[in-house]
């Protein structure tokens, strides 16, 4: 199995954009995953059907006993998230403000503060509008991704693929280069890198690829929007070169992806003929790489 | 020498897991007494954050020398392995412990700079 992982480091450098289009383009072959689950949005695109969903628990909060509770206040006094009110029905918890430290369970000389995991989401198994199966999450206003939900999806992808026998897993990754970004290149066997041409693109690529190096993945690159800024477009050409990173497009900006998101689809279904060249053509790439360098490592 | 192994099970047929946080299992082989000990690692699976940094404390309490495994640490998982002069040798992911044991002591895996 081939689990090729899509990233940037920076928003907005059309990451998103460009895995749903290589979905579309490869609808009988992979499963899709949909990692990026602090703002999940490929969904937008996929318009998946869900056939299966779970409930996920991460961290705890606390849940104050009515009953036991003498309201002395020493939960509130120690609560460093100002997350006890003390309403005119007694103490209550704020469940957004909560981090579930368990400071005010372990003061409380009522015993009447239980902690208990916090449900924070689901995942679910669906089935895209162009017949891949997908994995995907869904997380309650104020809760943060983690390295736990990006693995839960990822395995829910292997899963998919081994029950609908394809050989491809296509993961939309999380930003940044924490722990969910450690959680969803662990294992990969190739990494898709999408930049842009600015100073904060550059700066993002570099602290991902150093990442992505140190887990001593395949990868490449694709620089979106390149005729923005053509001195950084060399610039990042010469990153890429010295650091062994396939080169693997160069799309020009367009409104032809606007275009074609406002619509709900991905710039391969729509008639922009040299766009969707590119991008077969990057896709092709992407697939040819992922499959002979993990032969040679 | 205490070598220990990210494992998908707890025994020397398990495969090697590329992941080191939240690998199912931290297998120990004392290459003195020949004995493999394994520890369930699922605390660290079930973390929404720290998977890494505990998964090195449980290396700390088997008492281990070195490491293999696939991909290696993250960042912080790393600098903490760095201090306490635990080793790191990548590359070993698919492989069972058994083989990825003879591997190493064959000398064909390398070791990664924390």
């Amino acid at each position: 199995m081939t689990e090729i992982v899509v990233i940037s480091g920076k928003g907005g450098t059309g990451k998103t954009s460009l895995t749903a289009a290589f979905a579309a383009l490869a609808p009988a072959e992979l499963v899709v995953a949909d990692c990026d689950v602090d703002a999940a949005d490929m969904h937008l695109l996929m318009q998946p059907v869900t056939v299966h969903s779970e409930p996920f628990f991460s961290g705890q909060e606390a849940f104050i006993d009515p009953l036991r509770c003498s309201n002395c206040g020493e939960c509130e006094a120690v609560c460093r998230f100002d997350a006890i009110l003390d309403g005119v029905d007694g103490m209550k918890i704020d469940p957004v403000a909560c981090e579930g430290c368990g400071y005010c369970a372990r003061v409380c000389p009522e015993n009447a503060i239980v902690m208990s995991d916090a449900e924070v989401g689901t995942w679910q198994h669906s089935r895209t509008r162009m017949g891949s199966p997908m994995a995907h999450a869904r997380l309650d206003i104020g809760a943060d991704n983690s390295g736990k939900l990006v693995t839960q999806v990822r395995t829910e992808a292997r899963k998919l693929a081994a029950e609908y026998k394809r050989d491809l897993i296509l993961v939309d990754g999380p930003p940044g280069v924490g722990c969910p970004v450690v959680a969803a290149l662990s294992g990969a066997d190739y990494v898709v890198l999408v930049t842009e041409p600015t100073v904060s693109g550059i700066h993002d690529l570099r602290r991902v690829h150093e990442l992505v190096r140190k887990f001593r993945i395949p990868c490449g690159c694709i620089i979106n929007k390149y005729d923005l800024n053509p001195v950084k477009t060399d610039e990042i050409k010469t990153y890429l070169l010295e650091g062994g990173i396939d080169h693997l497009a160069d799309l020009p900006y367009d409104t032809g992806f606007t275009t074609a998101m406002t619509l709900g689809r991905t710039i391969v279904e729509t008639d922009q003929k040299h766009l969707v060249h590119t991008v077969e053509n990057a896709w092709e790439s992407i697939v040819h790489y992922s499959r002979s360098e993990r032969e040679t490592v | 020498m205490k070598i220990a192994f990210t494992a998908t099970g707890n025994s020397l047929d398990a495969t090697i897991n590329a992941r080191f946080g939240r690998t199912e299992y931290l297998l120990c082989y004392d290459t003195e007494t020949k004995q493999l000990e394994g520890v369930d690692n699922g605390e660290s699976v079930n973390a929404a954050h720290g998977a890494g940094p505990l998964a090195v404390q449980k290396l700390a309490d088997l008492g281990a020398d070195l490491l293999v495994t696939g991909n290696g640490p993250g960042e912080k998982a790393g600098s903490l392995l760095r201090n306490l002069g635990i080793k790191v040798y990548g590359g070993a992911e698919g492989l069972r412990v058994e083989e990825a044991l003879a591997a190493f002591e064959a000398d064909s895996l390398k070791e990664i700079t924390l």
